[in-house]
Formats: structure tokens, sequence, C-alpha cells
């Protein structure tokens, strides 16, 4: 490595806990850190944790984190060399990536043209076929209108999903299962994709029924050489949003983790891969696997495979950046089992309604092989303006079902005040008979959903109200206590009777 | 000892409820009949660990608009723990019907300061009719209903017992 590429100062274009993530190892690493921020997130935790911080803008991300040329001028500013785009945000922004190149920056993360080429779902369902990836049959590229989606839906069968060219995470995807509903769906699709993506091309994939969803982590180095660290998990899916990931998956043996990371291999290198990336699979009941998409940055369940295979991969990719190898494919081993939850600030009582606001308490679980990855802390105010999530909560252990138990009484540690979380619902996936059977799909949050939100258990019911009795008399005790303590300081100016006392001490008589 | 009203979540019912402190942290809580020894501290933020008959509990009893919630292990119960003086604040516009004559009283000992409605005017449910000042501060007694004030019983600068009729709406 020459030193020319030495990266000594990383600017992480992003907030939360992955901003948090990836300041800890630069900081491992000797490298100096550079935050950026919003309004809403001055007192963010990776503000505090940063060497140095640059304002971007308004609270919206669209004012902010989304803002390539502030993003740029923040670096040009603090001298920083290297910009780690986290994910979300403007990890996958091509444009941004090369704009990154332009201004002599070494972006942490894959070559702009291996974006684009990941980017486009249908370029990238035809690259991947051509190099012999399997991919979910549909049609060839972007569908022109309604008419040609007919045809395209009646040629492949029914049911079919409606998806973004653009798209990912759910947005602009639409399931539809007879020709006569395809026409709404299809309008609907492309104006949430327009508004999404800024984009409103759309194409169409064969459904398949419940299938898992499972991922495979790559990695590659300038070399050439491109190796996987397993697979991920990722079939407990809320309204296609991930809630809780495991590696290894239930459903995968030695072989198949082996078929699977030879495809996602051959994905990458079709594409010029290098650094970190997401081979997504959909995998049928017969366990057949076929390419979904491939995520071209740090994944948000990244921490599953670092519990697995021992590797810090925000660590890797900043080697990798640096022009540094990643091991070869028999060096990587794998031990254990890790689950990862992911805590919300929503309300399951109240249909996941977002749960923004001040934390008033705080206590984190810890333990025994237990990670919590977090942006948040006693005091902080979530705010309403990005996405809700405040940690991710990830358990080790040697075996499956005790990795299952570790995160279950982990979650039940938390102790998050002043706003809602999904921590009970995610403890109740963790109890589900089909979870811990592995037994499920990305059906299973919809099957279940009257088991994972359980009524009050009534045996508890009489210490609740001891509880609330207990706490409402000491409440009021105090409230006594301190008017008490007011009246009695004598500074209550407010207080007439306090200066009726003035006035008679003055005038000589007694108060 | 201080007899409270708890209110369960979704109207699923009332239980009465008696709070005596009987040491630092110690109380006697009859509840369903039976008179339990509490052991109970508040440990961190509004998390209360509670030792019942030897056996711990961890409660987070977390303020949720007029009630609480309270959240013990995976449950969570909303409440609303009334004692006799929010019980009587309430009762008038409670959710039982309110047809007929409807008499507001003083929820506590007070002054009148304001009277903002005399009898025959119209009001709105909600609208203010006198203001009484009590604990050093300002209340708004309002018309339990829509209808026309029939009579005000009480008169401005007037000093009221808790429970005293102020007046009456039709």
């Amino acid at each position: 490595m020459s030193e020319r590429r030495r990266i000594r100062k990383v600017l992480v274009a992003n907030r939360g806990e992955i901003a948090v993530r990836v300041i800890r190892t630069c900081r491992e690493m000797g490298m100096a850190t550079v935050a950026v921020y919003s309004d809403a997130d001055r007192g963010g935790l990776h503000v505090r944790m940063a060497d140095e911080a640059v304002h971007l803008g308004p609270s919206p991300a669209r004012q902010s984190y989304l803002v390539p040329e502030r993003i740029l001028d923040a670096a040009a500013r603090t001298g920083a060399d290297a910009i780690h785009p986290g994910y979300g945000f403007l990890s996958e922004r091509a444009e941004f990536n090369r704009a990154c190149r332009d201004a002599g920056l070494t972006f942490v993360g894959p070559l702009p043209e291996s974006q684009e080429a990941m980017g486009v779902k249908t370029s990238a369902r035809g690259r991947m076929a051509a190099a012999g990836v399997p991919v979910v049959p549909g049609s060839d590229g972007p569908l022109s209108d309604e008419a040609e989606a007919r045809a395209c839906a009646d040629r492949i069968g029914y049911p079919v999903m409606i998806k973004a060219a653009a798209g990912g995470g759910g947005k602009g995807m639409k399931r539809c299962d007879r020709a006569e509903a395809l026409p709404a769906l299809w309008q609907t699709a492309r104006r949430e994709s327009a508004s999404a993506f800024g984009d409103d091309r759309l194409y169409l994939e064969k459904f398949l029924e419940e299938p898992r969803h499972v991922e495979v982590q790559v990695f590659a180095d300038e070399s050439g050489r491109t190796i996987h660290l397993g697979e991920r998990e990722c079939s407990v899916q809320r309204r296609h949003q991930k809630i809780l990931e495991e590696s290894p998956s239930p459903v995968v043996d030695e072989g198949m983790r082996s078929a699977m990371g030879k495809v996602a291999v051959a994905a990458a290198r079709a594409v010029g891969y290098l650094g970190a990336g997401t081979v997504e699979l959909l995998v049928d009941a017969r366990r057949d696997f076929y390419f979904l998409e491939m995520n071209t940055r740090l994944q948000v369940e990244h921490p599953v495979t670092e519990m697995v295979t021992g590797l810090d991969l925000v660590r890797m990719q900043l080697e990798v950046a640096e022009g540094r190898p990643v091991p070869r494919q028999e060096e990587v081993e794998r031990r254990g089992h890790a689950v990862e939850a992911r805590v919300y600030a929503e309300d399951p009582a109240k249909g996941f309604l977002p749960s923004p606001g001040r934390i008033t308490h705080l206590q984190v679980p810890g333990g025994p092989f237990v990670r919590n990855d977090s942006g948040v802390y006693a005091g902080w105010v979530v705010p309403p303006f990005y996405d809700p999530m405040i940690s991710k909560l990830v358990a080790w252990a040697p075996g499956r079902e005790q990795a299952i138990d570790r995160l279950w009484r982990a979650l039940g540690e938390y102790r998050l005040q002043g706003i809602a979380t999904n921590a009970r619902y995610l403890r109740a996936v963790l109890r589900h008979p089909a979870f811990r059977a592995g037994d499920y799909d990305t059906g299973f949050c919809t099957r279940y959903a009257k088991d994972l939100l359980p009524a009050p258990d009534p045996a508890l019911e009489e210490v609740a109200l001891v509880a609330a009795a207990v706490a409402v008399h000491r409440r009021d005790r105090e409230r006594a206590e301190a008017l008490a303590a007011r009246a009695g300081s004598g500074r209550g100016a407010s207080s007439n009777w306090a200066r009726l006392g003035r006035a008679r001490a003055l005038r000589g008589g007694r108060a | 000892m201080t007899r409270y009203l708890a209110l369960l979540g979704g109207g699923s019912g009332e239980e009465p409820l008696e709070v005596r402190e009987v040491g630092p942290g110690l109380y006697e809580v009859k509840v369903r009949g039976r008179a339990l020894r509490v052991d109970a501290v508040l440990a961190e933020g509004d998390t209360l660990s509670v030792l019942l008959e030897g056996t711990s509990f961890v409660a987070e009893v977390e303020p949720a608009g007029s009630g609480v919630k309270v959240r013990v292990q995976d449950s969570v119960f909303p409440l609303e723990v009334l004692d006799e003086r929010r019980l009587r604040l309430r009762r008038p516009a409670g959710s039982f019907s309110l047809e007929g004559r409807q008499e507001v009283v003083a929820p506590l000992p007070g002054r009148v300061r304001k009277v903002l409605r005399g009898a025959g005017d119209e009001v709105r449910e909600g609208e203010g009719v006198a203001i009484l000042v009590a604990l050093e501060m300002e209340n708004e007694m309002r018309s339990p209903k829509a209808g026309r004030v029939v009579e005000v019983l009480v008169a401005e600068g007037e000093a009221v017992e808790g429970g005293a009729r102020l007046f009456s709406v039709e």
C-alpha cells in the first residue's frame, strides 16, 4: 500500500447508530472523524463522538443528509480524505459516489459504475442472468405501459409483483393477484416510485409464494479477490421491513451455503465489485434460490455477520478503500449463531405508529455476548424526520436456541421510557414456536399477527394495580411536601400569605 | 390511609385501592379484598422495584395522558388512578349521559374569582361558567353540557367549601 492511499480523516455522511458504528472503528484504526448533522441532530450522539462536526442544514433529510454539495463542502472544509456513506441516504447514489471521486475523495464503497449497474433493478436482472445467476421469472426490462404489463403478467402467470426499477426498501412495490386489479395497482406503484425515487419506471416479477429472504455478504478488494462471509436470514419482516435477522439461516446447510456463496460472488464479479456488498436472494419452499437485488453498501444487519465471523466489516471496508486485501475465502471462519433485533420507536399497540419524542430514561441490556448498536441516550429526542430505528440489539451463542434465548433475555432488560418501542413485539417473535422451529418465511408477521401482540397477562394485573397505587401515592406525597417546602421557605413572592406575613413583621406585629 | 379508584384501560372495569405507608418504602395496599404488604423502591426513571411477599417485580409506571401506563414484564396496563378529589372532578363530566339538570360543585375549598355567566345564559359543553381559585391555581369551572344556566349560587369573591354547589345547567 502506498503512503498516498492512507486514509487519515473520514467524513461519515450519515447519522444515528450507523454513524456511531463507523466512528468507533475509525477511532480504533487511528483515523480522525468528521460528523455531519442537521438542525434536529445537533445533540446527536454521533456529533459528540466525532473529532469534528459540520452543520449541514435544516432537519428534513432532503435539505441536509441528502444534499451531495453540502457533504462535499463539509469534506473540503475539514480536509477529510474519505467519505463513509453508511446505509440509506446517499450510500447508493452513483452520482454522489462519482462526485466524491471527482473531488479527489475516497468513497468507502464500490465504484459508481457497479452501483449504476445494480441500481436499476431491471438492468441488474439482465446482467445477472447473463452471468449465470438465477433470477426470478419476470419482465426483461422496464415495461412501457399497463398493456405491456398485462401481457407480461399473462405470460408469467399471477400472482405477480410490480416493482420500481429504481427501487428498494419496499417502496413502489405491489403484489397483484388478478388481471382486474392490475390497472389500479400499476398506477399506485408508479406514483409511489416517482415520489420515492424520482423515477417511475416499473417492471414485473413472478410473485413467489411466501419465500424466505436470505442474503449473502460479499467482499471484494482491488486485486479482484471476491469472497463471501456466509448468509443472513432476514425473513421476519413487517410491511417489507426487516425486524429480526439471524445467521446462519435455519434452512441453509453447508452445501447450500457454498452454492449461494458462489452465486453471490459471481454476481459481485459481474459488476466489478469492490468493498462490502450484499446479494439478496429469495428462497422458495423447495429451497431453490433466485437473485433479488444487490445492495451496494454496508447493510443495517451487518453485525450478525460480524458476530459469527469475528470480522469488523467497517474495518474491512476501510482497508479495501486503502487498497489493502480482504482475507482469502478459506481464512473466513464462521462460529456459532447470532440474532439481531431492530428496536424501533413505534407503538405496536397503535398499529406501529412511529413514536418520536424524548427518551426520559434509558437502561441498555448487558451480559455475555450481547451487543447494542445505538445512537441514542437518556434525554435525547428521537426526531420525527428520519427512520425511527433506535437500536440494534444482537446476541451471540454457540447454538441457535441459546442465541434466541439470550436475545429474548436481553430485550427484556431494555428500559426505555418516554417513548414507545416494539421491544415486546420482538420478544413475542423470539418466543413464537414457528420462529423457534426455524419454520418461518416472509409471511410470518402477517400469519401470526395475533400471537405477536398478546393481551396483557391477567396474573400481572394485580401487580400493576399495586405499583400504580404506590406510584401515585408517592407522587402525591412528594407534591404535598414540595408545596409545603415552598410555603415554608418564604421565597414565595407570589404568595399573598407571605406578603401579608412580611407586612405584619414590618409593622412590628406577630406573623 | 388514602383511597383510590383505579380505572382499567379500555373501560374494562374499576378497582378500589387503599394505600397506607407503614414505613420508609413499605406500604400496605388493599386490593380486591386482600391487604398486601408491599416493599416498593423507585429504582430509576419511572422504574419501581416491587417486592410482593418475596417475589421481585419490576414495574415501569409512566405517565400517559391523564393516567399511567404500567409495564410489568411483557404486559402493559393502561390505568387511571384517581383519588377522591379527582374522582369528583371527573364524575360530572363522566361518561354517563347528562340528561336533565346538572349541578356543578367546587372540587376543592377555594374562592370564586370570577363569575363568567349568569342565570339564563346559553352555554356550550365545556364552556367556563366560573373561575375558582384553589391551591393558588385558577380552575375554570365548566359546564358539563350544552344548555342554559339555571342558577348561579355563588358571587365573585365568595369563599366556598369543597363540594359546595356553584351553578346548575339544564
